[in-house]
């Protein structure tokens, strides 16, 4: 969401990144002591146990709890200790003899470290600061009732840091919202309102680092009573019982960063507390409390701002998850909706686009693209094609994952700049490595208001020879306008489109199964064809000729006996016996034609049309036919159909001749990527009104009795030259002469194949 | 062809369908050489009358067989494979005499050693023509081993 503002270089990251606990320095208001269990001999314990105790450290290393505490309390303490959750002891309070009858108060605390020991932590106790435990219960029933009439998040947020404040009585109270991506905003703030409003701000992911926000959520409360205080040793530095620096991970004594506490004195803090708020075990925002002067606050009270702070965090969460949930649902009857048009489509893909809910709804998209078997579908406003061409080229070599989403396509891939008014966003699911489902979001020009220019978040300084970090020294308000950027993809969103991934896939592997059991019934069908053809130049013909036959066998036998009429029968039948037979032969030869059965092959059109010619032999020289031809090319083609082909248009040539000598010429001319040819006469010709209709399948212009025929020759030509992906046309006027022209592609289906390697130039990747 | 008598030749006719049995039949009232047509109506009597099986035991071996390709119960490729793999009977000349022109039936035909294939005509005065030439030819000029 926002441009990268995270110094990236080399060795920033291992500076930023600095393991805070190991930090071995704690706030002095405090002591710390390390024990072993179970005789709680104390190990280290924090340099400032004179100041508090009244005792040195060598006084007390070495020695056990018993040295330090009345029996009585130790006694409890063990007690205490051998209970299953520490939570029961702590806060003990615990009264440490100074001198003589000087006894001083504390709110001891224990913790476990990862490696066994005992930590305990003492803090002075302040008597003013106790509250009895039902004011707090009202305290917090009175902010969650208050809650409850409230719907949106920045009012839920409102009342929290106002709750917090009036408890606390920090300066300011500030609630803090991380990012995705680590940055934070402020989106709650209560404060003196002399004080500059933090409100709405943001701060870049460096301000609080990757192990600071780990030590967060693992601490849930954090409190620096005096940013200014010098933090005092552990002593020893080295635990004698794991050799290395005490653990103080969970301590809640434990001294902040030299950055951090430098970050709040640019700020302006002399006491801080922090209150993590966690959702689903990550951690979701901050309570940030700051006081421009040193401010303690009790155990307890700490403690029961935790407690608000969660009991309140819970109800936002659970009024997110509302929100979240309505939504989802919203999108899971979109989505199904989608997956029911899908089915009931022939195409999937229509199913998507074609109807109300469309696959736009479902991701809250302005444009979305299905990229299917090479081809694309648009809906709404969506980059062109050739741009598409390209973005998935880019998906396909650089995301693997089942989804993809981005609210800044141009910072991933810089060619999407040109196309940002559309496609700044852009979530993609891959349904295959070559079919992709697209959404696209165009870009929203925000302004982001942080407090202080976040590249300039932190900078670096040489101290007594180590480079270290230092954060930034202003913090005022700094606008930024930030470009190449939609509007955020939501998670329930993302999560509906890999939802209707599952339903495509599901859908497109059904449909594929279909599209094998069609290929076999085609196979079958095909093959039930071939068998008809057979039956019907066979099967049907023997009936046929046995007609023929008995009648003339009769007339053969009786013509002495019959009559004239009966002879004109007998003919008549014979004639349509005859003609039966030729329209046999004709469909037969139409349905041989097939562009599964074309043979391709280097064919010399002289030899085929030569070859026609000898068919016609009898005819041309019963019509004394003139027939002449160019030097013919050789063609990719199928040599059988292409000496049909001349046969049929030579043949008609001869038959509708004129009164004059028929003249027939054949020639042929080079065009770009094919070959025309042109079969001329001189004869009747063909008024243009019929030009198309003389090549469909038993269409006729005469009677047989002008000029015999079945009305196929035209039709069987047409789909010859259909089959070699050429056209066939005719150009004639009545009484003139026609010329048939047709072409055939040079090379066959070489342009074809030519379509093919474009194409994998285009999406060879991945394939 | 000596002066001798004339030897009566037997046509061994093979085809299911009655009409064109008659009409071969009526085609050969024409024919001078004498001549005797035993007709099968399909494959299985067909074998079973060559191979004088039961109610043929007695039969005559036939001089020509006209053999049409489509035959119930035992097709005439089969026959005709039978015939020509059959060392009793793969002498005998074997015509197909069929309406399919079709060019598998053709190559198939040959390679199962057919003596020749005819298309049956659709025309009655080809068909008195052709059955003239089988006659002239397979039963005059062609010298055929005596069996």
């Amino acid at each position: 969401m926002i441009n990268d503002t995270s110094l990236q270089s080399v060795d920033l990251t291992h500076l930023r990144e600095a393991p805070i606990h190991f930090n071995t320095q704690i706030q002095p208001h405090g002591v710390l002591i390390v024990l072993q269990e179970p005789e709680l001999s104390i190990l280290q314990v924090s340099s400032n146990v004179y100041t508090h105790f009244g005792v040195t450290e060598s006084d007390l290393l070495e020695g056990t709890l018993f040295d330090l505490l009345d029996p009585f309390q130790v006694e409890q303490i063990q007690t205490g200790l051998t209970a299953e959750s520490l939570d029961y002891l702590n806060p003990t309070k615990i009264w440490v003899r100074k001198r003589g009858d000087d006894y001083a108060v504390f709110d001891a605390v224990f913790h476990r470290t990862s490696e066994g020991l005992l930590v305990l932590e003492l803090e002075p106790t302040f008597a003013h600061e106790n509250i009895p435990f039902l004011s707090f219960y009202h305290l917090a029933r009175t902010s969650i009732n208050r809650l409850e009439s409230t719907t949106n998040l920045r009012d839920f947020c409102q009342i929290i840091v106002q709750e917090v404040r009036k408890i606390t009585g920090f300066d300011r109270v500030m609630l803090y919202k991380f990012d995705h991506d680590g940055h934070g905003s402020v989106i709650g703030e209560e404060k003196l309102s002399h004080l500059e409003s933090y409100l709405g701000l943001h701060y870049p992911e460096s301000d609080i680092p990757k192990p600071a926000r780990k030590l967060f959520a693992s601490n849930w409360i954090r409190l620096i009573p005096d940013t200014h205080a010098e933090p005092v040793e552990v002593v020893p530095a080295i635990n004698p019982i794991t050799e290395s620096p005490a653990n103080l991970t969970n301590s809640v004594l434990r001294s902040a960063s030299k950055c951090h506490i430098e970050y709040l004195h640019n700020m302006g803090v002399g006491a801080s507390m922090t209150i993590s708020l966690i959702k689903d075990g990550q951690l979701w925002g901050l309570i940030a409390c700051h006081h421009q002067t040193p401010k303690y606050v009790s155990y307890e009270l700490r403690k029961a701002c935790e407690f608000l702070g969660r009991v309140i965090f819970s109800e936002i969460s659970a009024h997110e998850e509302t929100q979240d949930y309505d939504y989802r649902m919203q999108l899971t009857h979109i989505q199904s909706k989608l997956v029911e048009y899908m089915s009931q489509s022939e195409n999937f893909v229509d199913g998507l686009v074609q109807h109300q809910p469309n696959l736009l709804n479902l991701a809250n998209a302005q444009g979305a693209a299905v990229y299917f078997g090479g081809k694309y579908t648009l809906i709404g406003e969506t980059p062109k094609e050739e741009d598409l061409n390209y973005l998935i080229q880019w998906l396909q070599a650089n995301v693997n994952e089942d989804v993809f989403y981005t609210n800044s396509l141009p910072q991933h891939y810089p060619d999407a700049e040109k196309y940002k008014n559309v496609a700044s966003g852009l979530l993609a699911i891959p349904i295959s490595k070559r079919n992709y489902v697209l959404w696209f979001r165009p870009e929203v020009i925000q302004t982001v208001n942080w407090g202080g220019d976040p590249n300039n978040a932190f900078e670096l300084s040489q101290a007594e020879g180590d480079l270290r970090i230092s954060p930034r020294k202003s913090f005022e308000l700094w606008k930024q306008t930030v470009r190449l950027t939609s509007l955020p993809w939501q998670l329930v969103e993302v999560k509906a489109a890999l939802e209707l991934r599952k339903g495509i896939v599901n859908i497109v592997l059904r449909q594929a199964d279909e599209l094998a059991q069609l290929a076999r019934d085609l196979e079958l069908s095909n093959a039930e064809l071939k068998k008809f053809a057979y039956v019907a130049s066979h099967d049907l013909q023997e009936p046929l000729n046995q007609v023929a036959n008995y009648v003339q066998l009769l007339e053969m036998r009786y013509s002495n006996e019959l009559d004239e009429d009966a002879t004109e029968f007998i003919n008549y039948a014979v004639e349509g016996v005859s003609l039966m037979q030729t329209l046999i032969d004709d469909v037969l030869a139409y349905s041989k034609v097939d562009v599964q059965a074309v043979e391709f092959e280097l064919t010399d059109a002289n030899t085929s049309l030569e070859r026609a010619l000898t068919h016609l032999r009898q005819r041309t020289a019963e019509t004394k036919a003139i027939i002449t031809h160019d030097d013919l090319p050789t063609v990719m083609a199928d040599r059988t159909q292409l000496m049909q082909l001349f046969q049929n248009l030579v043949g008609n040539a001869i038959k509708f001749h004129s009164d004059e000598t028929p003249k027939i010429h054949i020639s042929t001319t080079r065009l770009e990527d094919e070959w025309l040819f042109s079969v001329y006469d001189n004869g009747i010709g063909i008024d243009p009104k019929f030009s198309e209709r003389i090549f469909v399948i038993f269409q006729r212009l005469h009677t047989r009795d002008e000029y015999p025929g079945t009305g196929m020759g035209l039709a069987i030509c047409k789909k010859i030259i259909e089959c070699h992906r050429g056209r066939i046309w005719v150009e004639s006027k009545l009484g003139e002469g026609a010329t048939f022209y047709f072409t055939l592609p040079v090379g066959g289906q070489r342009s074809e194949r030519r379509g093919r390697k474009v194409q994998n130039n285009i999406f060879g990747r991945g394939q | 062809m000596s002066g001798e008598d004339v030897k009566s030749r037997t046509i061994f006719l093979v085809e299911d369908n009655k009409a064109d049995i008659r009409l071969i039949q009526e085609v050969l009232k024409n024919s001078l050489l004498p001549h005797q047509v035993i007709t099968a109506r399909d494959g299985v009597d067909a074998m079973a009358y060559l191979n004088q099986e039961g109610e043929y035991k007695d039969a005559l071996r036939p001089d020509l067989i006209l053999l049409d390709l489509n035959l119930p119960r035992k097709d005439g490729r089969e026959v005709l494979a039978e015939i020509k793999t059959d060392p009793k009977l793969r002498r005998i000349p074997v015509i197909v005499l069929t309406t399919s022109s079709n060019e598998e039936d053709i190559y198939h035909s040959y390679d199962l050693h057919v003596n020749c294939y005819i298309t049956k005509s659709r025309n009655l005065s080809q068909l008195f023509q052709i059955v003239k030439i089988i006659e002239d030819f397979w039963l005059s000029v062609v010298t055929l081993p005596l069996e």
